[in-house]
Parts: structure tokens; sequence; C-alpha cells
């Protein structure tokens, strides 16, 4: 089943995938927005201009980074390549553009966070299906009897661990109670989100290893859970004072 | 749940969280096993031998220390076609800094007869080979055309791209980032 589905979303195709986990995601995010008092039309509206932004600035960061090649042939800039993108400046970008979207809106941050953390939840899932479609963000070799055949080796299925961590982060975010405190159900996903990366990691066969060894992701992740945690500990303080 | 309850709760979370990182560190300093055979960034390229055009053969590892690209084509692929041109332009403008363009023609499913009229159509000066058997296309798990690997002077691939046609600066930027 995995090998048809591989096949049906080999590269570029498995692109697709993540379109259709924007769409869903944007969808599921406008059934709730108004449980955290934020209407329709201002949460499509800040995810469209965030993901303009992602593309846009993903495209003209790497092509500044880049500027000798685009120079030679400025016609490149709109190729329809996904690899002339760079997607740490991209997500930047977003961020960036939805903080200020925001502001100019007076949307308020927390209550904003929530009502879209259903997109961010469905996103993530969609990203380990397109990793599982390429055989990217693979493991390493083992023995296990459950481990896949991928690049000429028996490997730990990375990918299917992450698309089951991305399916009870969604569980578990979408069947949260809504009595929270502003700006919980964001952190509580980030927290998990960390979490599971932190875990998986530790299995994956390309990690980017740091000196000594460590993987770089599970450091990120270990702060971004500390902060999340911390934060929304900060919060439920707060709202007990208040 | 008490606040004192939870505090403790996130303190053992993040310990435990600490210890992993410890635990799975990667003593041996390279976690993608670079020396296997797979079509994959960060892999040793699977060595191939074919036959080109003119009747030579070139085998893939004889090339190590050099910069390969190799582009899996086919005449009857639109976005191949368009992509020829470019890579003609880009291998004469690298070939002196060690650039090889090996183009895999996948003629086991292409008509052998296209194959000499379009390259000269093209004015392609760099090896045409020709995969009859398909076996260099299950080496590289071919499943879109056209795929491209950029490959180190080590014989580890340093990218992929699949599906095309390829810019002229994204082919700029990768050779150069790998002649660097």
């Amino acid at each position: 089943m995995i090998d048809a589905f591989r096949s049906l979303f080999a590269p570029p195709r498995h692109l697709i995938l993540l379109v259709a986990a924007i769409w869903v995601g944007l969808a599921l995010a406008e059934k709730r927005a108004e449980r955290h008092g934020v209407s329709k039309d201002a949460l499509n509206n800040i995810a469209y201009y965030s993901i303009l932004g992602y593309i846009i600035g993903g495209r003209l960061l790497y092509a500044l980074a880049n500027l000798s090649a685009f120079s030679q042939s400025p016609l490149s800039l709109f190729s329809l390549n996904f690899d002339l993108f760079d997607p740490a400046s991209a997500l930047v970008t977003a961020l960036i553009v939805g903080f200020v979207y925001g502001k100019q809106q007076k949307l308020p941050l927390w209550q904003t966070l929530d009502a879209l953390t259903p997109l961010f939840a469905t996103l993530a899932i969609g990203l380990s299906l397109t990793h599982l479609a390429a055989g990217t963000a693979f493991g390493s070799p083992t023995n296990v009897a459950w481990g896949m055949d991928l690049w000429n080796a028996t490997r730990h299925p990375t990918q299917v661990y992450e698309l089951l961590a991305s399916l009870l982060t969604f569980s578990l975010i979408w069947f949260q109670k809504s009595d929270s405190p502003r700006g919980v159900l964001f952190l509580n996903f980030l927290a998990l989100t960390a979490g599971s990366r932190l875990f998986l990691e530790a299995f994956r066969g390309d990690s980017m290893l740091t000196y000594g060894g460590f993987r770089l992701a599970q450091i990120i992740a270990w702060i971004t859970l500390a902060i999340a945690l911390f934060a929304s500990e900060s919060i439920r303080q707060r709202g007990k004072v208040n | 749940m008490q606040p004192i309850k939870r505090k403790i709760l996130y303190s053992i979370v993040l310990i435990i969280g600490f210890a992993w990182i410890l635990v799975s560190a990667d003593k041996s300093g390279v976690s993608t096993s670079g020396k296997i055979p797979a079509p994959q960034q960060g892999f040793l390229a699977p060595d191939f031998e074919l036959k080109t055009l003119t009747g030579e053969t070139i085998k893939l590892s004889d090339l190590r220390g050099q910069v390969v690209l190799v582009n899996l084509w086919a005449t009857w692929c639109p976005p191949c076609r368009a992509e020829m041109k470019t890579i003609e332009k880009i291998y004469n403008e690298y070939k002196d800094q060690g650039l090889v363009v090996l183009a895999v023609n996948m003629t086991y499913q292409d008509d052998p007869f296209a194959i000499v009229p379009f390259v000269k159509e093209q004015g392609l000066t760099f090896p045409i080979l020709l995969d009859e058997t398909g076996g260099m296309a299950g080496a590289y798990q071919l499943r879109s055309l056209p795929s491209s690997y950029f490959i180190g002077r080590d014989g580890i691939i340093n990218e992929v791209v699949i599906g095309g046609p390829m810019a002229e600066a994204l082919l700029r930027t990768r050779i150069e980032d790998i002649l660097e």
C-alpha cells in the first residue's frame, strides 16, 4: 500500500498533498474560528497573506542570496522550479506578513493563533505525507520487524511514525476542551509537535548533526518544548490572577 | 491538575527530553549512510556503465574527482526537451572547471530513431548515454522525467531535482555550490 501511495504521489506530485492539507486545514479552522473570537474572513485573509508571503519571500530571498546566478538569467525568478526556494526565509517572511496583517487588523494574538491551530495541525499531517511520498526525512537502518525498504536498506519508517504522531496531535487538539485559557490550544499543539520531533528524530537517518553528534533538530525541539510549556503555565497562572 | 503538579510534570518531561538527546546522539558523526549507493541526496550515486550514441562506453565511477550532472530524459517528454538547451549552455560555461554532463536517454521507453535528430537539432555536445534495458532507470528508482542528479567529486549525490524544465539559475547555483 505504501508503495502504491509513493508511486501515485511521486515528486513533484507530492506537493498536491501539501496543497490539499492547506485546503482541509483552512476549512477546519474556519469551522471553529468564531469559537475563538476571530471572524472567518480575518482567518482566511491572514492565512492567504501568509501563504503569499511564504511563496514570494522564499523565492525573492533565495534570488537575493544567489544574485549573480539570477542576474545572468533574470527570468529564472519566475521559474516554476520549486527548488529555487529558501524554506527558512519563506517561513520567516510568512510569520512577519501574518504578524503585520494581524497588527493592522487589530486581531488578538493568542485567539488568532488558537483559531489557526487546526490549520497548523493539518499541515503537519500533510507534511508527513509528503515525506512518505518523496522518501525524504527517512529513517536509519534497522532490524525491527516493521522496517521499511527504502534507499537500498531496511529502515525505520520515520515518515509513518511522523504521520501517526501528527494524527495523534491533531486528535488531541481537535477534541481538547474549549474552556482552556486563550493561547493554550496553540501552545499545546506546539508542545506536542516539538515533543514528538524530539522523540522521533532519534530514528532518523538524515539528521543534521552538531558537535558531539547531537542532532540539531532535537536541540531546537527541546527549546521549543520548554518555551511552550513555560508559556502555557504562565498563561494559566495569569488567568487565575485575573 | 494542580499548578504544582503540572510544574513537576513539565520538569520531568524536560529532563527526560534532555536525557533522550544525550542517549540518541549519533557518535559516528555521520547519520546519513553515505557509503550505501542510493538515488537520494547524501548517498553514493549508484554506479552504471552505458554506451553513448557514438559507441563509447562510460562508467560513472570512472568520473570520480569530477562534478557530474546526470540527467535522465526521453524525446517524448516536453520538459526534458525544454531544458536541454539550458543544460548545454551551462555545460559549455563550466566544463573547463570540471563539470561533466551525462544525459541518459531512457531508450527502453523511447523511440530510438528520434534520439539522433533531436540531439542534432538541439546542438548538444555532451555525451548522450543510452539506457536500452531500463537497468539504470531501475537503479535510480525512476518515477518522473526529467530527473537530475548533481554528484560531487566524492561520488556523493549533492542534490536531486525531479521534474523540469530546470531554470538556468537553478543549474548555475547547484553547480557552483558543488564546484566550490
